[in-house]
């Protein structure tokens, strides 16, 4: 039996990643859960495992490319069987190739309009491949319950505010019955119901913010709705709970053949899983594209690639307001971009006037970084510097040093920290806040969870320690110490990197006397450590050689004032000068 | 502060964009050596063969009507009076455009421009002396004149071009068309309803070359009927001027050269740009191998200042593609941005039955190895060809196979030029299938035949029976 995997869900909001290495070649035996693919998302380097084991038969991605969730990226032959079937229906190539973000997935049948439903408590079979137009898993009889996700709202539309639910627990619903009121960007939606049944859960409440993708609701479907939806509708993408990558039996994609002229776009609904949002890179020309005169007359008056617009009309037509959405929702993007604000960047002059330049693409953690720095940018910060006396807390640590080393962790100058920030943040909750302009809120976090900047070859990352007060700092060492050879090694998972209430960042092995760190938004404060230094301090009428330790506290003067933020770092040198006061007072 | 702006050549790209400038708000000066503006179309092209084209086509028709009954007997031609309705159509459309020039304030300088540099342009005036102004902007629209080769150039008054034909000096015994494209073809029709033996020769294997075959075929067997002899692939190896005509030595690919002698000798084997306009050496405008004016999409050529558009400009060269080439010259110059970016450009030719095409051929798909579906609507379907006993005629739709689009669409039979510009619009506008399908057409007449081409596709057309899988019209 043939299956063809695809690239499983990485994580929230993790859409995509730049396909690093691919492990595995073409005639290959693998086993379940062998990676097959080594994948750099925005968040972390991630390896792929194989949902089963057989022989690799086709690999349907490059190392470079990008590669999106849902995409199929390599066919198997299980058991070794030989493959029995024709290859499966192949992307459209020329639509394909070259998309800005990334090779095009099959075309997805929408579900209804596109929303993705998950079963849950499916039994059977593993799904086969994507010859053919049924899910697999049909139960025999009796009732199953179906995770029903938001759906892909349109191009761009990553998400929206939930206006209304629009269905209770309990209620029976029938397809294509609304079930949500969600306001976008663009417009107000309502979702519709892929499937008939029983709503056994709703996941979301009014006024919460959704994301495509988000699980909304929680279906049991009748024995009559399951079979009829088995048969009747080709669009459910079923999974099952044993085959992590879902090996869905994808619908037929429309027949588009590859002439060289490039044909015009199937006609895709905006709703289905990819909009056909084709820049004019893919060799699209103007003349494919189905556009009155004056829509193209528009379109370029105002500037609009008219090839790189999506065509709601029959045939893929480009209407006038087609033109005009695009043009708003770029527009939108420039402004909500983080490149944007106030000042767009001014355009960069040609380099190769004043010498041979290289351009080489952002890997995906240094654009990820990027972006986050210059939004958090915006925050108003103020850094006070300050230093501490560690003459003694050195002796301490390396007194300790062995013993730690014996647990398996460094001590370090940033473990001891962490615990020395982690008590702080107790008695200072302003700094481990984060800031809801919207609601007007701030929002207190009773964990205490701290990220440490790890400085490694393909950028920067960031992992969090959790309850960091809740463990002593031999614990704190050994964690550190996993994480930096985690990081290092890119292991390190989007999960690892999410939830700190506040970051150490730590220049010391490089040196510095003071620097202003950025703070790590939603966060509202980070501390900077530089290296530590002998300096002659005055105490009792004689200069006493201390080593003392630069620190620099960057805060969000919208919820800390400087008065606190001073008190806060000066306590945390303190902390440092008299390790006791952790015991005292943290 | 307006624009100072001069086109040199008043043809149909040239007053357009003289008019189009001055409704704008410019300072417009048209240059052109005939007394109005007009150029060869006005002139000596388009209208004129036209008039005559509708004479023939009468001539035709009375011809036809034996056929119902109906014998007006042999026409008697009184050519002077026939050349007087020509040239006064051509008086009265000249006319007419000195007067919207000096309506709109259009300074219209008779005499031939010089450029002197990119915006000075010296002007020997027609009524003597010169003028030397200075421009923002120049427009070269100096059209195009018919071709010739060296052997054809026997200075005789019995060896004309498109021009001498249209002069209509005597209807001659016998006519030899050299060249069966439109222009050949058109007048040779014209001579023929005169009474002339005309014959063609063509050195390619069929007659207007670049029309789809389908749409040449209907033409070529009422031509034969018409017509005294069609020679193709056929070269003129030579011409001797002799007491009573013009000797012609024929030379088939494959076969005997021949001899014939012809009353007169018409060449019409393509047109030449005009792209010697003096002075351009002083100027950035660069040309093509082949001798046109290279033009960027604004149709603007390599001299930021200078914009060339029409014949001079490239092929098609047609008298749509000039105006529309000429107003967008001008809506750049008055800083649109805009492009020359149509999907389809119409071309007709007026014989009996017409031919005209716009889009994708079936010759451009399969040079592209592009996938098509080609929908064919016979005529002798129609009741409205039926009707006028011309069921000789074929309209075709070229669609895309995935998304039904109209990529091209040609036809042949009569008011085929008249029903193409549906056609135009529709690709234009993308329009499917369907959407000409549900398009309600009147009934009855020859326009049905796009609506039924479109159901034809499916299948399903009222008045064909041909179910799709049986279908050898969506091939």
């Amino acid at each position: 039996m043939s299956i063809e995997v695809k690239l499983p869900e990485l994580g929230e909001n993790i859409s995509s990643g730049d396909l690093l290495k691919v492990l595995v070649k073409v005639g290959e035996k693998i086993n379940k859960d062998q990676a097959v693919l080594e994948l750099e998302t925005d968040k972390a380097a991630i390896e792929v495992p194989s949902p089963s084991g057989g022989v690799v038969r086709q690999i349907h991605v490059k190392e470079g490319q990008k590669v999106k969730v849902g995409q199929v990226i390599i066919s198997l032959d299980e058991n070794g069987a030989k493959p029995q079937e024709a290859p499966p229906a192949r992307t459209p190539e020329p639509v394909a190739a070259g998309i800005g973000q990334g090779a095009r997935p099959p075309v997805e049948q929408p579900l209804g309009k596109g929303i993705e439903a998950r079963t849950a408590t499916a039994s059977g079979p593993a799904p086969s491949n994507g010859q053919q137009a049924k899910p697999a898993a049909t139960p025999a009889s009796g009732t199953r319950t179906t995770e029903i996700k938001l759906p892909e709202l349109g191009e761009n539309v990553t998400g929206g505010d939930l206006l209304k639910v629009l269905v209770k627990p309990g209620e029976t619903i029938s397809k294509d019955q609304s079930l949500l009121e969600i306001e976008t960007d663009k417009a107000a939606i309502e979702v519709p119901s892929p499937i008939s049944g029983t709503v056994k859960q709703v996941h979301v409440q009014p006024g919460q913010k959704v994301k495509v993708g988000q699980l909304i609701f929680t279906v049991e479907e009748s024995g009559a709705a399951v079979s009829a939806q088995a048969t009747g509708s080709a669009a459910v993408t079923t999974t099952m709970p044993t085959a992590p990558p879902p090996t869905q039996a994808a619908a037929p994609a429309p027949p588009v053949r590859t002439t060289p002229a490039a044909t015009p776009l199937p006609s895709v609904p905006p709703a289905s899983a990819e909009a056909p949002f084709v820049p004019s890179t893919t060799g699209r020309s103007l003349a494919d594209v189905p556009a009155s005169p004056s829509v193209r007359r528009l379109a370029r008056e105002i500037g609009v690639d008219i090839t790189e617009v999506h065509g709601s009309g029959p045939s893929g037509r480009v209407t006038m307001d087609d033109v005009k959405a695009h043009s708003r929702r770029r527009h939108m993007e420039q402004r909500t971009a983080p490149a944007a604000g106030l000042f767009a960047p001014a355009p960069l002059p040609d380099f190769t006037r004043w010498g041979t330049v290289e351009a080489k693409p952002m890997t995906g953690i240094r654009r990820k970084t990027a972006e986050h720095m210059q939004q958090a940018w915006t925050i108003p910060h103020v850094t006070n510097n300050d230093k501490a006396d560690i003459t003694d807390l050195e002796q301490l640590r390396k007194q300790f040093s062995a013993s730690v080393e014996k647990a398996g962790g460094k001590l370090t100058m940033t473990a001891i920290a962490l615990k020395i920030v982690a008590s702080a943040l107790k008695k200072f909750p302003q700094f481990a806040a984060s800031i809801d302009l919207a609601k007007e809120q701030v929002i207190y976090k009773q964990y205490f969870h701290i990220g440490v900047a790890v400085d490694t070859e393909r950028g920067l990352l960031v992992p969090v320690i959790r309850d960091v007060d809740k463990k002593n700092i031999v614990e704190i060492s050994v964690e550190l110490s996993q994480f930096a050879a985690k990081a290092r090694d890119r292991k390190l998972k989007p999960e690892d990197m999410e939830g700190g209430v506040f970051t150490i960042t730590n220049l010391g092995g490089i040196g510095g006397t003071s620097f202003t760190p950025i703070i790590n938004s939603p966060e509202v404060a980070i501390l900077g450590m530089m290296r530590a230094n002998w300096e002659p301090v005055y105490t009792v009428g004689k200069f006493e050689p201390r080593l003392m330790l630069p620190l620099s506290l960057s805060y969000d003067h919208r919820i800390i004032d400087g008065a606190d933020a001073a008190r806060f770092l000066r306590w945390l040198c303190e902390a440092f000068e008299q390790p006791f006061l952790l015991s005292l007072q943290g | 502060m307006s624009k100072n702006i001069a086109v040199i050549g008043g043809g149909p790209g040239g007053y357009a964009a003289a008019f189009l400038a001055a409704d704008l708000g410019m300072q417009v000066t048209l240059i052109d050596e005939r007394e109005n503006p007009g150029g060869v179309c006005l002139y000596v092209g388009c209208i004129p063969s036209k008039a005559l084209l509708h004479v023939a086509a009468l001539v035709n028709e009375a011809e036809h009507a034996k056929a119902w009954g109906i014998d007006y007997g042999q026409p008697k031609i009184d050519l002077d009076r026939l050349r007087g309705f020509k040239e006064n159509v051509v008086k009265k459309l000249t006319g007419g455009l000195d007067q919207l020039a000096k309506q709109r304030k259009v300074t219209y300088l008779r005499g031939r421009a010089e450029f002197v540099n990119s915006n000075t342009l010296k002007v020997a005036l027609v009524a003597g002396g010169q003028q030397t102004l200075s421009f923002d902007n120049v427009v070269i629209g100096t059209g195009s004149r018919p071709a010739s080769i060296p052997a054809f150039q026997i200075n005789s008054p019995r060896i004309l071009d498109s021009t001498g034909g249209l002069a209509l000096q005597n209807i001659p015994k016998s006519l030899l068309v050299v060249g069966g494209g439109y222009i050949g073809l058109e007048l040779g029709t014209v001579y023929a309803s005169l009474g002339t033996k005309v014959s063609v020769v063509e050195m390619l294997p069929g007659l207007l070359p670049g029309a789809d075959r389908d749409l040449v075929n209907p033409l070529a067997k009422r031509l034969e009927k018409i017509f005294a002899s069609i020679m193709l692939n056929t070269t003129v190896a030579g011409l001797k001027e002799e007491a009573d005509g013009i000797r012609v030595q024929f030379k088939p690919k494959d076969g005997e050269p021949s001899e014939q002698v012809f009353e007169k000798v018409l060449v019409s084997i393509g047109r030449r740009p005009n792209s010697e306009v003096p002075g351009l050496e002083k100027t950035r405008v660069t040309k093509t191998p082949k001798g046109f004016i290279e033009v960027d999409a604004q149709r603007r050529t390599k001299d930021p200042v200078i914009y060339a558009i029409g014949d001079v400009a490239g092929e098609p060269m047609l008298a749509h593609k000039a105006s529309h080439e000429g107003r967008l010259a001008i809506e750049h110059i008055a800083g649109h941005k805009v492009a020359w970016e149509p999907k389809a450009i119409p071309a007709v030719v007026f014989t009996d039955p017409e031919i005209a095409w716009c889009g994708l051929t079936e010759a451009d798909a399969q040079a592209q190895a592009r996938d098509i579906k080609v929908a064919r609507y016979p005529w002798a379907a129609s009741g409205k060809a039926m009707a006028i006993d011309r069921t000789d005629g074929v309209t075709k739709i070229i669609f895309d196979p995935q998304s039904e689009r109209v990529l091209g669409v040609g036809i042949a039979g009569p008011n085929a030029g008249d029903m193409i510009s549906e056609a135009v619009l529709a690709i234009e506008m993308g329009a499917n299938a369907t959407d000409l399908a549900l398009t309600i057409h009147p009934h009855p007449t020859l326009s049905e035949t796009l609506m039924g081409a479109a159901e034809v596709l499916h299948g399903t057309a009222t008045d064909i029976f041909r179910p799709l899988r049986a279908s050898t019209a969506a091939k």
